[in-house]
């Protein structure tokens, strides 16, 4: 694990708060991050398809199930984010779904990658 | 203490069952809440919950309303968990059933406290459960014997009564009376009284079928309800009653006590509509013919002593 490894993942998540959340259990950690790994990506794609869709029920659905996702591994700016577009869908405001949604994006795009670096590495 | 947890999120799931496993709960982890809501109406399925509020099939507070429809037994703590936290959201999720309400991402130690809060209700339950059952057996049972009391026995017979009227059978009715027993309590004192009639609870019990009725109607007196028993073996069966009674001394402190019973016997025929309180008359003369022909036998009544 290199330094800058660990400065990607401390940008995205709050290290010191999940590691209390999960009793500082290292197996644990790991596990919750590969499957974030891999449901992230399932998530974030329905967002997407629901935005292009122009549901904003389903906009709200799948920003909050994000948003919780997100919240328990203490990646706050991407809840924070999460939750914008579900605030926004709730409201049926389509202009603020698409200025919250790239938001969101431009923040998740470095996420995984340094999420998936900080797995390969090794402990915090 | 088992709990279940309902959440569609892994991520939430894993990590809730894993905290909650290192703090001693048997978790059960459910990933829709119609599942969820299966598992807690189980008769010996969790009493304690937490549930996500949005998942797939059925959300937080609807597995709430199902649960609080369809289970009364027993009270279920149920914790919805969730990242929704306005006022409106609260109130929702407590009017839908929940005890209690929690924000993701949840905090370790107030998520443990909430939880040992629910036990503590849970236990209190319990106690009040037990409590009052407590008081149901002391109101039906007589403290001596443990037999049926007075009322409840004849409580029973009314509503036997009325079944053999519905379904065409023949109920017999038995009153029995110990013989002698004054000379027991003046012999050998009323402690040792006390043991006899224990016995005699207990030796009765013995000698009737799992679906016939014994209670103890007064002193030494004892009413026996033989249901779906017609009159052509009502003799023989309370026969039986009566040398099951007398079959040996009772075993003492003091040493062995022999007794005896008398016992009249009525029968209720589906056709029978006489009111309880002519039968028990009628019962009541048979056992007084019975104590006439000497004692320790049985008659069969069909006259009303006045």
């Amino acid at each position: 694990m290199t330094k800058s490894e660990h400065a990607a993942i401390d940008r995205y998540v709050n290290m010191p708060e999940l590691l209390a959340r999960v009793e500082d259990d290292r197996e644990l950690l790991a596990e919750l991050l590969a499957l974030f790994i891999k449901d992230f990506p399932k998530l974030r794609d329905v967002l997407h398809h629901a935005v292009h869709a122009d549901v904003p029920s389903q906009v709200e659905e799948a920003a909050h199930a994000l948003k919780g996702m997100l919240a328990n591994l203490s990646i706050q700016r991407g809840a924070e984010l999460a939750a914008n577009i579900e605030a926004a869908a709730r409201a049926g405001d389509a202009r603020e779904i698409q200025l919250a949604m790239d938001a969101f994006n431009a923040e998740e795009t470095g996420l995984l990658p340094a999420v998936a670096a900080f797995m390969g590495g090794s402990e915090p | 203490m088992k709990i279940l947890i309902a959440d569609d999120d892994a991520v939430s799931l894993r990590l809730l069952e894993k905290t909650l496993e290192r703090a001693g709960y048997e978790v059960t982890a459910v990933s829709h809440g119609r599942k969820a809501a299966e598992e807690l109406c189980r008769p010996d399925g969790p009493r304690l919950a937490l549930l996500d509020w949005m998942m797939p099939q059925l959300d937080g507070p609807g597995v709430c309303r199902t649960v609080r429809r369809k289970r009364s037994q027993s009270h279920v703590y149920l914790v919805l968990l969730t990242s929704k936290s306005s006022k409106e959201d609260i109130v929702e999720g407590l009017e839908s059933g929940a005890d209690d309400y929690l924000t993701k991402p949840f905090d370790l130690g107030e998520l443990k406290a909430r939880l040992r809060t629910g036990m503590r209700i849970l236990e209190l339950e319990d106690n009040l459960l037990e409590a009052r059952e407590d008081m149901r057996y002391k109101a039906t049972h007589d403290s001596l014997t443990s037999l049926l009391n007075r009322g409840t026995i004849l409580e029973l017979l009314a509503g036997e009564l009325n079944r053999k009227r519905r379904d065409k059978s023949s109920v017999s009715i038995a009153l029995g009376d110990l013989d002698h027993f004054k000379l027991v309590n003046d012999t050998y004192g009323h402690i040792m009284g006390d043991e006899v009639l224990r016995e005699v609870g207990r030796r009765l019990l013995g000698s009737v079928r799992s679906y016939d009725f014994v209670g103890r109607y007064g002193g030494e007196e004892f009413l026996v309800v033989l249901n779906n028993c017609v009159a052509e073996k009502s003799v023989d069966r309370v026969e039986e009653i009566r040398k099951a009674i007398g079959s040996s001394p009772v075993r003492t402190t003091h040493g062995r006590i022999p007794i005896t019973m008398s016992l009249g016997v009525a029968v209720s025929s589906p056709s029978d509509t006489r009111p309880l309180e002519e039968i028990l008359c009628e019962v009541d003369g048979a056992l007084y013919a019975a104590k006439s022909a000497g004692r320790n036998c049985c008659r069969l009544g069909n006259v009303c002593r006045e």
